[in-house]
């Protein structure tokens, strides 16, 4: 029980930061927001047992990502800037009226339940699983799949990540005279 | 050792007692423990943190033969509750075109992230809130908040000194994370594992045992973590985000009362975090120099002095050093983290795993007195 109220508690951070990353009009706060539906993300990871998944999502989004989106934001302008610079707010009324946005939300609950329909099963597997109350360390087994079974898939994506971070270094390098 | 402090106090016979009260209901029970037990920490932490202010006072004051705080109590051991006293009683001023839910975040996620480290730092066998599988990589990550805080403090000040001082605290707080990262994981390797109590019990017995003296690159290892952890924690010959010559007081310049005390809090509390973790990885933690079959409470009180003596130590060293050496500039931070600490960390790490492959996992005791 404890477990599942940790799960619904984790899964309400998520969804009202993920809303009010939406809402929010500040482009800061949204940041602010997505950190919180990330950290949310983390928790439903931890209440899953997998440990390593929730520490590095927070590792590397709260770490790296969110810091830098946050650079990144404050750098360009932050608050208020891309909605009068590109003039969203003026835009809005011409993107539909309540007619087109009534059928959109119905198509979106429709779709939306269907989908759950769809991954019905799979969510009863997460259930089962949230069940076993003895949480298993999954750093070992990952390592070791990782090294064995999926050595390829592992050598090929941190080959594209060391290209990714060659590039970075090159574009920030200061050109010669 | 044991795998949460709830588990460790199930094996006592008042647990019973608990146990009959509350029936069924374990997780409940669990969670009560939880709660007291961190509430515990938290108080003894956050009074840690503000005796660091008066440690710091007072040592600095020797070091530049004054007299430092001796008005209130003993030796003006009591200046840290007056300064509380103070700060909470101030008034809360904020900027006129301050962010305000920023503003008032900031403080917060600074110190939830210090707070949050607590729940892995092994203070004894027993009293480890939690010894998580991927306890140091927790830590590590968790941790980060203080950089989002840092940051968001300076953002939303809306003042130039403010935001000059996070800008280069996060920066310097995630170059930082890189040769720390890597002389931990140089000790993970050692170790075979992320958890506290895993590395920690492989240190048990004499100091010969200890991980800063198992090999040459771990002992370079610990010199490179501690300086990374100087500079994550902010401190002086690192503390340009809140350097008071050129930024007047740095992201915290437009606090006041509680909240810039909680930012004080936070950097203190850091600071003895990141020695725990430092004697915890290299100076074999809490464990006495011999081996003992029985588990007793005096025990574990022992176990906490130990743990706390050398972090103390550790805590002094990192005073010393601020009121001993001098600011680095900024482009000096940058080419000291990644010129020479982080080659140097990455060196250590493959020298680590060399030295695993090679001698079998032997340490350099062992080695020359050929024990095993």
């Amino acid at each position: 029980m404890f477990h599942q109220i940790l799960f619904l508690m984790s899964a309400a951070l998520t969804l009202i930061c993920a809303v009010a990353v939406l809402v929010t009009k500040n482009m800061m706060h949204s940041c602010i927001f997505l950190l919180g539906s990330l950290l949310g993300i983390a928790g439903l990871y931890a209440t899953l047992g997998a440990d390593f998944v929730a520490v590095s999502q927070i590792m590397v989004y709260v770490g790296g990502v969110v810091i830098l989106m946050l650079f990144a934001v404050m750098l360009t302008g932050g608050k208020d800037f891309v909605s009068k610079a590109q003039n969203l707010l003026g835009l809005a009324p011409s993107m539909g009226n309540k007619w087109t946005f009534s059928i959109a939300g119905l198509v979106a609950v429709v779709f939306g339940l269907t989908s759950f329909l769809l991954i019905n099963n799979v969510t009863k597997v997460v259930t089962i699983k949230t069940q076993n109350d003895e949480f298993v360390s999954t750093v070992n087994q990952l390592g070791h799949l990782l090294v064995k079974n999926h050595v390829l898939a592992f050598e090929i994506s941190s080959v594209l990540l060391l290209g990714a971070l060659v590039g970075a270094a090159i574009i920030a390098r200061p050109k010669r005279q | 050792m044991n795998q949460t402090v709830v588990t460790y106090l199930a094996q006592y016979e008042f647990f019973d007692f608990l146990l009959k009260i509350f029936g069924q209901n374990t997780s409940l029970l669990a969670f009560l423990i939880f709660f007291l037990i961190a509430a515990v920490i938290v108080g003894i932490m956050a009074t840690v943190g503000g005796l660091g202010t008066y440690a710091e006072r007072k040592i600095s004051a020797d070091i530049q033969m004054r007299m430092g705080p001796n008005r209130v109590g003993p030796y003006g051991i009591l200046q840290f509750l007056a300064d509380g006293v103070k700060m909470m009683t101030k008034e809360d001023i904020m900027p006129k075109d301050a962010d305000k839910f920023l503003f008032y975040l900031a403080p917060m996620l600074c110190l939830v992230g210090v707070f949050a480290t607590l729940a892995v730092v092994p203070f004894s066998a027993g009293f480890t809130m939690t010894d998580l599988n991927v306890g140091v990589f927790y830590l590590i990550a968790i941790s980060s908040l203080v950089g989002v805080g840092v940051f968001l403090g300076g953002y939303a000040s809306n003042s130039k000194w403010s935001m000059l001082g996070g800008m280069r605290g996060a920066s310097q707080i995630i170059s930082y994370e890189i040769p720390v990262t890597l002389s931990i994981l140089a000790i993970t390797l050692l170790a075979g594992g992320m958890g506290f109590g895993t590395i920690i019990g492989r240190q048990e017995g004499l100091p010969t045992n200890w991980y800063i003296f198992h090999n040459p690159f771990a002992f370079i290892g610990f010199f490179v973590y501690f300086i990374g952890a100087m500079a994550e924690t902010n401190r002086a010959p690192f503390d340009l985000p809140e350097a008071e010559s050129e930024l007047v007081s740095g992201y915290h310049t437009e606090y006041t009362g509680m909240r810039f005390g909680f930012f004080a809090l936070a950097e203190y509390i850091e600071v003895f975090v990141v020695c725990g973790v430092a004697v915890a990885l290299f100076l074999g933690g809490f464990n006495l120099p011999f081996h003992l079959e029985i588990d007793i409470l005096p025990i574990q009180a022992v176990q906490f002095g130990i743990f706390f003596s050398k972090t103390l130590a550790l805590y002094y060293v990192i005073i010393w050093a601020r009121w001993t050496f001098p600011r680095l500039r900024v482009d000096q931070l940058m080419s000291v983290c990644w010129k020479y600490l982080t080659p140097i960390a990455i060196f250590n790490l493959i020298g680590c795993a060399v030295w695993l492959v090679v001698f079998n996992g032997h340490s350099i005791a062992d080695l020359i007195f050929g024990s095993h």
